[in-house]
């Protein structure tokens, strides 16, 4: 350890969130001196999964400053966990049961995040299962019961669907093969007119669509303000229909085992540690002042001092004012229908997304099956997501109780048996560059709080990757590397 | 110099690092290509390192047919020998003159039996234990990866062969299996794998050959989940699925051949398959392939026939509703209406008409009533898709060919084929497809006559 | 052919590059690519060898040291390999008589090699008497290339009387489909490769009263593609192979005009390699003397200038069945 700060280091990396996860992985091969850092003795940051041990004290660390101007800048805030007196009595197991993921975003198979886990070959430490199918909640109307629809999204879906009309079929086809195409030439005239307006008028002016299927068409366009603009819903949905079927039938997207993000971050530092990068948990390394011609030096706990040539971090706190509210809800039961095999040959789904429609904004529930490794077996981990209002707090516990009920029919009133409720800054989508001496000092943005993860969030790190690599950088190896000898255990068979 | 495709064009050149690896690539592989053809000059195949080799060859090129034969021919002379000697001695050497004339038996789902008295050539070396019953082969002989041989050595029964070829067969059957995964369109390697199981019919107990089929059948839907319009997997699975339906009926011979039938899972499985890409055609050909046997099957009277008719028509126009640009619903709707528009023996043409014949009608004995009925009923739906769809050519297409067709059923008042809207239609056809312009050319001409 | 004056140089056919292209296919020892195929050498020679006599360079490849190639993969049974040490096989024992037929040396068959009688065993042997169809070798595999194979071989070497030629009919007829095509066996789905083969074995001992022309020719004709290639099956890619197994069956029915020949044209000439040569399955990929061949015989076919002509059937220059088999076609 005494050797830790002998030298400058070739780069410092505060925090093990998944974009300063990812740089590491980029800088894997580099032969770069790394020290990556983490104030956690835990992976991931705002990313992580944590136990129900660890989401009691994230929940005490960000349950709010000291004052209300505090509060409001931190990333996470008003964060509480909540469970019933008889929980263990009702089938809430021991703590290291549960991975709570901060970071449930599922992730489209077309995402450049998968093609680069591809090419930087880190893909084969992460288990992918697949995100079925998306709901779209229908209140209780004429004394019906409340239930889950399905949306219907590819020719196959509509083909199968018993509930939609045969000429209503034949709008929905429409659109659907509008949006597969909608950037060509042919399509752009259609709407680029009405780019910034509302996609649900588009939809009735340009497709006729009735309101069940614009509801269905809005929902899918995982727009938190459920005010989608034709330009982003249409996007959102191109990737949406364009990625189904991508590496197998029946489902869009993946969400990796034992907790979503974080799990690809722990991956990355692995590779980063493998690289040869030196790796520091439980400990926060702080800036101090520099000279003008010096190297920035952190500090770290333990009175060490260590200097960079450069220093990535991540924002910790925010001038956005808005926020999203997560409620993390384990059920104590597994909704098994939501999670149902639906086409020949495709994978037995782990997760499934439903859109509840809520004043002023959506609210969207993923939901996880025990499959997830998040929760035991017979019980499943609910993921809800709206944006931050006064009120959201009771509204997301509401929605989890309509959500049940329309899934189990039963009676369930008190359904949870642990939740983890927190409010996410949305943050600048920009990350910050700033000199401390002679050493460039970068910090990512909050990654997006949206349900599916967003490609944009990548940008920052080939930023920061170009800022560390210098004159090396090479854009063509930005992320792609061969296997480590022994690492493709399957192939070996062939030799 | 094999077709390439599929593969990107780019510079040929390479660097000299590559040519280099190219080198060492090329001498490895004609290293293991000439120990090959060392030992089969030598017709060294019983000598377990040949085994080997094509285990390593194969990896590297499973197209290379000759050694797919030199594989057999070890197996052969080596731990198969005992049991199937008799099926098998005239191959056991390349290139012996045949004789034989019937029908290669290991093609069969049941071996014939002329194979098994198929005189063996002297210029073939017998298989080295194939006289002394009763013996097992030395472990160096057997192949290695037969790890099932070792607990039976020193048991001389009949259960211990059997152990024995089962175990044979699951390791030829496992090596096959990464080769075609990687390799889904190689004939050579889903010839290999038929050969083996056929040969389970021939060596192995029934239940235990069933359990070979059984297992085949999830792995061809397990390709055709990654490739599902793979004609080969298509094939294949009927292959199997005639073998399973055969083998069955050795295990309980005294079961209506009803209960034995596969063709209600398997019409099941064309719609599971159709559920998920309406366009796969292999899907919907096979489902047209199975439709007869299935009625036949059920017992079907004229009633459950018509019913059954309307059923498949309707699933076809539901199909047709979301994706009226697409051949493979326009043809299974096609076949659906020939089964309609075609008169029993009534036909000009010959064979056609007699292939007909032989294969049956999904209800012959439908009244020209019902027929007129039907077919005004499906033009009549026809041309409520072109409301939504005016531009869709396989509509106008469709719309015309029934359109004759009814006119060859006989008179009729229905305007079903009324000739300027037929005109009209051609018209349309000729503006939209223009790549066909010959085709629509000698159509009007016909309906001109 | 007016029109075709107009096209743009990259749309014309780059002639002399695909003669060096060919004359080069065995100068590429020293890639790993060559050893991999070397169990399709015989089909190679042939694939070439017929490309170069619809360039009209049909010296461009020696002929002694051809015929030389094609005895030394003959086995003692009559059967020919892909190579020397390479099994005995339909596939090569058709390429084998077909090239021996490309450059009249069947004399030399007799004198040099095991002889036509030997070759004609070999291939008859194959047939299933039973059902009428052919197996490809001794291992049993049977499908309608093989039994296309073998009508093509022996009756380029009038030998077609050594099989049951009325059972081998009733097979091709039992793979006859609804929609009027082929497949490879009873009961599989109709596909391009095995139409053509289905009528070429028909159309060799003129048996093609059972063909439904009409359905067939829409079937065929629905391959092309708005870009002008044709696909093999419904909803599928198109690709230059299909130029020859669709184009060459429409012709068998008469009716290549039930496409469009400028575009398929265009689409076959954008898939040439114009600088070194070669045709590929689409635009933009790697060339293969296979497609090389098959995107030649789709041009003979309609006709492109310069080109000698294709006999539909035999997938050989006409002038080759001409002088073989005479007044018989």
């Amino acid at each position: 350890m005494e050797s830790l700060g002998e030298e400058p280091w070739d780069v410092v990396i505060c925090g093990t969130g998944l974009q300063q996860s990812l740089l590491a992985l980029a800088l894997s091969r580099s032969k770069k001196r790394i020290l990556h850092t983490d104030p956690n003795y835990y992976y991931g940051q705002y990313e992580a999964a944590l136990t129900l041990q660890e989401a009691e004290s994230f929940a005490a660390k960000h349950a709010g400053g000291s004052s209300e101007a505090e509060k409001k800048r931190s990333v996470v805030r008003n964060a509480a966990v909540w469970k019933p007196d008889d929980a263990e009595a009702q089938g809430l197991k021991f703590p290291r049961a549960y991975s709570l993921a901060l970071a449930p975003q599922i992730i489209h198979t077309k995402s450049k995040l998968l093609s680069s886990l591809v090419s930087s070959r880190a893909y084969r430490q992460v288990e992918f299962l697949a995100v079925g199918s998306f709901f779209v909640y229908e209140p209780a109307k004429d004394g019906s019961d409340p239930k889950l629809s399905r949306i219907p999204s590819s020719r196959e879906d509509v083909f199968s669907s018993q509930s939609i009309p045969a000429r209503s079929k034949r709008s929905l086809m429409k659109f659907l093969k509008f949006v597969l195409d909608f950037e060509s030439d042919d399509q752009k005239p259609l709407w680029e007119a009405h780019a910034d307006a509302s996609l649900t008028d588009f939809l009735t002016a340009q497709f006729k669509l009735e309101d069940d299927l614009k509801r269905y068409v809005v929902a899918l366009t995982m727009a938190l303000d459920g005010k989608a603009s034709v330009r982003s819903g249409l996007a959102a949905i191109n990737r949406h229909l364009t990625s189904m079927g991508m590496f197998g039938p029946g489902f869009c997207a993946v969400y990796p085992k034992w907790g979503g993000l974080s799990e690809i971050a722990q991956v990355a530092c692995r590779a980063g540690a493998v690289g040869g990068g030196i790796y520091m948990l439980d400990t926060s390394a702080t800036m101090k002042p520099s000279g003008e011609n010096e190297k920035a030096s952190l500090e770290l706990p333990n009175g060490i001092t260590v200097q960079a040539d450069s220093v990535i971090s991540g924002q910790e706190t925010t001038a956005s004012v808005q926020a999203i509210s997560r409620l993390i809800a384990v059920v104590k039961s597994p909704l098994n229908s939501l999670f149902q095999v639906l086409v020949e040959g495709a994978p037995t789904p782990a997760v499934a997304v439903v859109a509840l429609p809520s004043t002023p904004s959506p609210i969207y529930a993923v939901i996880h099956s025990s499959d997830t490794g998040e929760c035991p077996v017979g019980q499943c981990v609910v993921y809800l997501t709206t944006l931050a209002t006064a009120g959201s707090k009771h509204e997301l516990e509401q929605a989890l109780v309509m959500l049940v009920y329309a899934v189990e029919g039963e009676d369930s009133t008190s359904p949870c048996l642990y939740q983890l409720y927190y409010e996410q800054a949305l943050g600048d989508r920009q990350s910050t560059t700033e000199n401390h001496g002679t050493t460039p000092a970068l910090s990512f943005p909050p990654l997006s709080a949206t349900i599916a993860f967003e490609d944009s969030d990548l940008e920052a790190v080939k930023t920061a990757w170009s800022l560390v690599s210098g004159d090396e950088s090479d854009e063509d190896t930005y992320l792609v590397f061969e296997d480590r000898e022994g690492a493709d255990a399957e192939d070996e068979v062939y030799e | 110099m094999a077709s390439t495709h599929g593969i990107a064009r780019t510079n040929r050149s390479r660097t000299d690092e590559q040519r280099q690896q190219d080198l060492d690539r090329i001498q490895k592989y004609r290293d293991l290509d000439d120990q090959i053809q060392l030992h089969v000059k030598q017709s060294n195949y019983s000598d377990p390192t040949l085994f080997h080799l094509t285990t390593k060859i194969l990896r590297l090129n499973p197209e290379y047919y000759t050694i797919w034969n030199v594989r057999r021919r070890c197996l052969i002379s080596g731990s198969l020998s005992k049991r199937s000697a008799g099926l098998w001695r005239s191959k056991a050497s390349p290139s012996t003159s045949r004789s034989v004339t019937t029908k290669p038996s290991c093609a069969a789902s049941s071996p014939s039996p002329s194979a098994a008295t198929r005189p063996a050539p002297a210029t073939s070396p017998s298989p080295k234990k194939a006289g002394e019953s009763g013996t097992i082969p030395d472990e160096e002989e057997a192949d290695p990866c037969n790890a099932g041989k070792e607990e039976e050595k020193d048991g001389d029964d009949e259960e211990a062969d059997i152990a024995a070829d089962t175990s044979l067969v699951q390791s030829e059957l496992a090596f096959t299996i990464p080769l075609l995964i990687e390799f889904p369109k190689c004939y050579w390697v889903w010839g290999y794998r038929s050969f083996f199981l056929s040969l389970c019919d021939a060596i192995l107990p029934a239940g235990a050959a069933r359990d070979f089929w059984a297992a085949e059948l999830a792995l061809d839907s397990k390709m055709l989940t990654k490739d599902r319009r793979n004609f080969h997997a298509w094939s294949y699975r009927r292959f199997i699925v005639s073998a399973l339906e055969s083998t069955t009926t050795k295990n309980d011979g005294d079961e209506s051949a009803k209960a034995k039938s596969m063709t209600e899972s398997e019409f099941a499985y064309t719609y599971s398959m159709i559920k998920v890409d309406l366009s796969n055609f292999s899907a919907w050909h096979n489902r047209s392939n199975l439709a007869l046997r299935l009625l036949d099957e059920r017992g079907a009277d004229d009633a459950a026939r018509k019913k059954f008719l309307d059923q498949e028509l309707e699933l076809a126009r539901e199909g047709l509703n979301v994706g009226p640009e697409d051949q493979s619903l326009w043809y299974y709707h096609q076949f659906l209406m020939d089964q309609i528009t075609t008169t029993v023996g009534a036909s000009s043409k010959g064979v056609g008409e007699n292939g007909k014949e032989a294969k049956g009608l999904i209800a012959p004995n439908l009244s020209l009533a019902d027929r007129r009925d039907f077919v005004d009923r499906e033009v009549a739906e026809i041309k409520d898709l072109l409301e939504d769809y005016a531009d869709a050519k396989l509509i106008y297409e469709a719309l015309l060919e029934y359109g004759i067709a009814y006119r060859a059923m006989g008179e009729s008042d229905a305007d079903t084929a009324n000739q300027d809207e037929m005109m009209a239609w051609l018209a349309k056809l000729k503006e939209l497809d223009p790549l066909r312009r010959g085709r629509w050319d000698d159509l009007e001409k016909s309906l001109q006559a | 052919m007016a029109q075709l004056q107009n096209l743009p140089d990259e749309l014309q056919l780059a002639t002399e590059a695909h003669v060096k292209y060919i004359q080069n296919l065995d100068s590429r020892k020293d890639e790993y690519e060559y050893w991999l195929t070397e169990h399709l050498r015989l089909n190679g020679v042939y694939w070439g060898l017929t490309a170069l006599y619809l360039l009209k360079k049909p010296e461009a490849l020696p002929r002694d040291a051809t015929i030389d190639f094609v005895l030394s993969c003959q086995h003692e049974n009559g059967g020919f390999g892909a190579a020397p040490g390479h099994d005995a096989h339909m596939l090569y024992t058709v390429s084998a008589v077909q090239i021996l037929a490309l450059i009249d040396a069947f004399d030399e068959l007799e004198k040099r090699g095991k002889g036509k009688a030997a070759v004609g065993k070999f291939i008859a042997d194959l047939q299933n008497r039973e059902t009428g169809t052919f197996a490809g070798d001794e291992w049993g595999e049977e499908d309608t290339r093989f039994l296309y194979g073998a009508f093509n071989a022996l009756s380029l070497m009038g030998l077609l009387d050594l099989v049951n030629v009325d059972k081998a009919v009733n097979h091709i007829e039992a793979c006859a489909n609804f929609d009027g095509g082929y497949g490879l066996t009873p009961g599989a789905e109709s596909h391009s490769g095995q139409i053509f083969t289905c009528l070429a074995a028909l159309s060799i001992v003129g048996r093609m009263e059972s063909v439904e022309a009409d359905k067939l020719g829409k079937w065929l004709s629905e391959r092309q593609l708005p870009n002008g290639g044709l696909n093999g099956r419904p909803e599928k890619q198109e690709d230059v192979c299909y130029s020859w197994w669709v184009l060459s069956s429409l012709a068998m029915i008469n009716r290549t005009h039930w496409i469009d020949r400028n575009a398929l044209f265009g689409f076959i000439l954008r898939c040439q390699d114009t600088e070194k040569g070669g045709i590929s399955d689409r635009p933009g990929n790697m060339v293969d003397v296979w497609h090389t061949l098959f995107g030649l015989t789709g041009l003979s076919l309609l006709g492109y200038p310069g080109l000698d002509e294709i006999d539909p059937v035999y997938c050989l220059p006409k002038s080759t069945t001409q002088r073989i088999l005479g007044s018989k076609k």
